[in-house]
């Protein structure tokens, strides 16, 4: 019972200091409410549609104006510049105003009817990689398109039915089939992993910023008095009040995301949340550590940020992990978000059995874990202040 | 005529004693030093060795031949053969390479269909094959749907030809047909397409720009709590002195970072064989404006931080957003338009597509005239915005003493 009125003291504490200064509202329920707004309006679209490019066409004729006419119809490439120059095309490559240029050679109609096989080409810039995909896919899908529009004039000629031609002309078929994400939408590539990467960052950075400037300020004699001089006692009651927001939060974002903006889930809410839960316990407790192996504010601050920020990239939700080098393979074990987003492509996606989250699930427990084993260090810290304050 | 020299000198030596002052402070905190030197040249390193490998290459994908024929086996032998892909699985059931997928061995399904053979051997078959794609990373479904789609093109080709011979035709004229246009495909500037040839650029200029702004809060911060005279001259009273302050500590910024940025944007892309067409000169003249703005970007935000350490605690997040509100991984074009020009009070947008533009696309520095017009005009209003900030501020605490 004694713990328990401990507990309230504590928190009673915590409240009042979260109050009293706006950097811990502006800091998580500010970052949050507008990196959510922010991402969810950013990529309402999920496709890249309309993606600008140019055609040079040094033909001119009716047979080029039908293939940009052609081009332009689709709902992916927006023919922004037809000019017959090269090398205004590649300037306005070069000023970002267009992400490919597909080349008609001169005398392009002439050169097909006689079968003299006139060559098409096109450029496309890596600089920006999802406008120059999706120039790249259109221009290399209209290039196909043009032997096979040929193609069906000779056929039909020699008196063959449509359905005879286009077997003729496409023998071979490949179905695509994105599976959970059937129309290839970013958003739901992206989104999914980089709220709750952000709210891991709030987490990590606001367990430090709590735990951390106590000592700073010398304050922690005064936390651990009101905990009755109880370690324990005072850790949970400063975090109920950050876990309870961080949860709250967490959830609002959850319900964004697979709510309101229609992510889908293909396996169990109930175990993706679970997921996320344990998510935000594990980067309270990365934060713990931090401050707990570096009990000088300015310094947890700044490693939390380096560690928590490279998880974006070792989570591997962009870039595989299993194409990074070894080292970096096994960094990723150390990544929170790594093993939520695990679970997220797991539960999401794949609808898996549980069994197969069980790894990622317990690897977020270890932090737990971490926590509790560097916890001795920080209570000395807290105890006896012999660290640098600034 | 003598006073006014007399008073010029006076002004610049003030300017000078702030700039010595800052400099000693710069150097006297540990914290700032992490920030502005060891962050700045660890990240690009780090980040570099993430993503070493710029392909994505020997995905492992999964095949269900129902056909069980030469046709069959010649489609994925080509397709194995793609550097992208790696048939590691040759799965007798659909629901065994499902689970598969599910386990996460495997990050593509092949299907083919049992009458595939007959289907090409017949002149007027269509054979289908299936393609299931997992879709937890952009990089996996273009890896393999792209792959495989060129696998598709070169073998319909080959069929087409053969089809057309069976008509009677000669092998010139159904090789002319089908191959009537031919194209090439040159992907500009990147010749390796890789992943970190497109990103890293944009990160270098990234870490530029929020070490500037995390180190230039925290130096605010500190002054803050130290109750510092920040918006006055320490020791003599002759006006509010705004812009000796300011030009004297943006001098020490600038200095430092220009040596910083030209390690950054120049060297690093020749040491780390990134993208490098650039001209020197025209990126040593680029980095002016950027660096000015985003100098005077931080300093204005650095006024409203209170602590040490509260402008990483609150800004840390923005180095997301201002990644993706300035339209380097998602298209400019598709952002809002209320985002995007938002996008353009932020240095790093235009910074970002001016340094990809020179360095990865070798755009000329006239060629970028947008961007660079952009920063000087940047610099120049948070230049005014930072004066503007400090003045009130100052007065604000004169007041406060009386």
């Amino acid at each position: 019972m004694n713990y328990v009125i401990s507990i309230w003291h504590v928190m009673r504490r915590e409240l009042k200091q979260m109050f009293a200064r706006p950097l811990y509202m502006f800091a998580s329920v500010g970052v949050m409410l507008l990196s959510t707004f922010f991402f969810i309006t950013l990529m309402r679209q999920g496709n890249a549609e309309k993606m600008p490019m140019a055609v040079v066409d040094k033909d001119q004729t009716a047979i080029s104006r039908r293939l940009c006419h052609e081009m332009q119809a689709t709902p992916s490439v927006d023919i922004c510049l037809i000019t017959s120059s090269y090398s205004e095309a590649r300037e306005a490559m070069q000023q970002g105003h267009i992400y490919g240029i597909f080349v008609i050679p001169e005398s392009f109609y002439d050169d097909l009817v006689s079968l003299k096989r006139p060559q098409l080409d096109f450029y496309v810039t890596n600089a920006y990689t999802v406008g120059g995909n999706t120039a790249y896919k259109q221009m290399l899908t209209v290039a196909n398109l043009v032997s096979g529009a040929f193609q069906r004039e000779v056929l039909r000629k020699k008196g063959m039915s449509d359905d005879m031609i286009m077997r003729r002309i496409q023998p071979l078929v490949v179905e695509g089939h994105m599976i959970a994400n059937p129309w290839n939408n970013y958003s739901i590539y992206l989104v999914s992993t980089i709220l709750p990467g952000i709210l891991g960052l709030v987490c990590i950075m606001l367990t430090i910023f709590a735990i951390g400037y106590e000592l700073k300020a010398q304050t922690s004699h005064d936390w651990l008095r009101t905990a009755g001089g109880n370690y324990t006692v005072a850790m949970i009651g400063k975090l109920i009040p950050y876990t309870v927001m961080f949860v709250v939060l967490g959830f609002g974002c959850y319900a964004m995301m697979f709510g309101f903006a229609g992510f889908p889930v293909y396996g169990s809410h109930a175990r993706l949340l679970l997921g996320l839960l344990l998510y935000i316990f594990a980067m309270e407790a990365a934060g713990i550590s931090l401050i707990g192996c570096v009990p000088t504010l300015r310094d947890a601050i700044s490693i939390g940020a380096l560690y928590s920020m490279l998880g974006f990239s070792l989570s591997g939700f962009t870039y595989p992990v299993s194409n990074m080098l070894p080292p970096f393979q096994a960094l990723s074990w150390l990544e929170p978000l790594r093993h939520y987003y695990l679970i997220y492509v797991n539960e999401a996606l794949m609808a898996a059995p549980w069994s197969n989250s069980m790894v990622p699930a317990l690897s977020l427990c270890a932090f737990l874990l971490l926590a509790l084993i560097v916890s001795p260090r920080l209570h000395k810290a807290l105890v006896y202040q012999n660290y640098p304050l600034k | 005529m003598k006073h006014i020299f007399r008073h010029l000198w006076l002004q610049t030596l003030d300017t000078w004693n702030v700039f010595i002052a800052e400099l000693r402070r710069i150097f006297r905190d540990p914290g700032v030093m992490v920030i502005f030197f060891l962050a700045t040249l660890a990240y690009p390193v780090i980040y570099k060795a993430i993503y070493w490998n710029e392909q994505i290459t020997d995905i492992p994908v999964a095949v269900v031949d129902l056909s069980h024929s030469p046709e069959s086996r010649e489609f994925i032998h080509k397709w194995n053969a793609a550097p992208e892909v790696k048939v590691a699985y040759s799965c007798t059931s659909m629901a065994e390479a499902e689970q598969l997928l599910r386990d996460q061995k495997i990050h593509g399904i092949l299907y083919v269909p049992h009458d595939f053979a007959a289907q090409l051997a017949d002149p007027f078959g269509q054979a289908h094959l299936s393609l299931y794609c997992d879709m937890s990373s952009f990089l996996y479904m273009k890896g393999v749907y792209l792959s495989c789609n060129m696998v598709m093109l070169e073998s319909m080709n080959a069929i087409q030809i053969d089809r057309y011979e069976q008509m009677g035709m000669g092998k010139e004229l159904a090789w002319s047909l089908v191959q009537d246009a031919p194209y090439t495909e040159t992907a500009l500037f990147t010749p390796t397409g890789g992943y970190g040839s497109f990103l890293i650029p944009a990160v270098l200029v990234m870490i530029l720009h929020q070490t500037l702004l995390f180190g230039i809060c925290m130096l605010g911060g500190t002054a803050r709590e130290e109750n510092k005279e920040l918006y006055r001259l320490p020791g003599r009273g002759r006006g509010y002195s705004v812009f000796r302050l300011v030009l004297g500590r943006s001098a020490v910024y600038f200095m430092i970072y220009y040596a910083l940025a030209v390690v950054l944007l120049i060297a690093m892309p020749r040491l780390f064989n990134l993208p490098h067409i650039g001209q020197v000169g025209d990126l040593l003249r680029f980095i002016v404006p950027f660096l000015l703005a985003t100098i005077f970007f931080s300093m204005s935000m650095s006024v409203f931080i209170r602590n040490r350490e509260t402008g990483i605690v609150l800004l840390i997040s923005t180095s997301l957003i201002f990644l993706f509100i300035a339209g380097i991984s998602w298209p400019k074009e598709m952002i809002p338009d209320a985002w995007r020009y938002l996008s353009y009070i932020i240095p790093y947008t235009a910074g970002a597509h001016g340094f990809i533009h020179i360095n990865s696309m070798g755009a000329t520095l006239w060629t970028t005239r947008t961007e660079y017009i952009t920063l000087w005009s940047l610099s120049g209003a948070y230049f005014l915005i930072t004066c503007l900030l400090y003045f009130f501020i100052g007065k604000y605490k004169e007041q406060q003493k009386q």
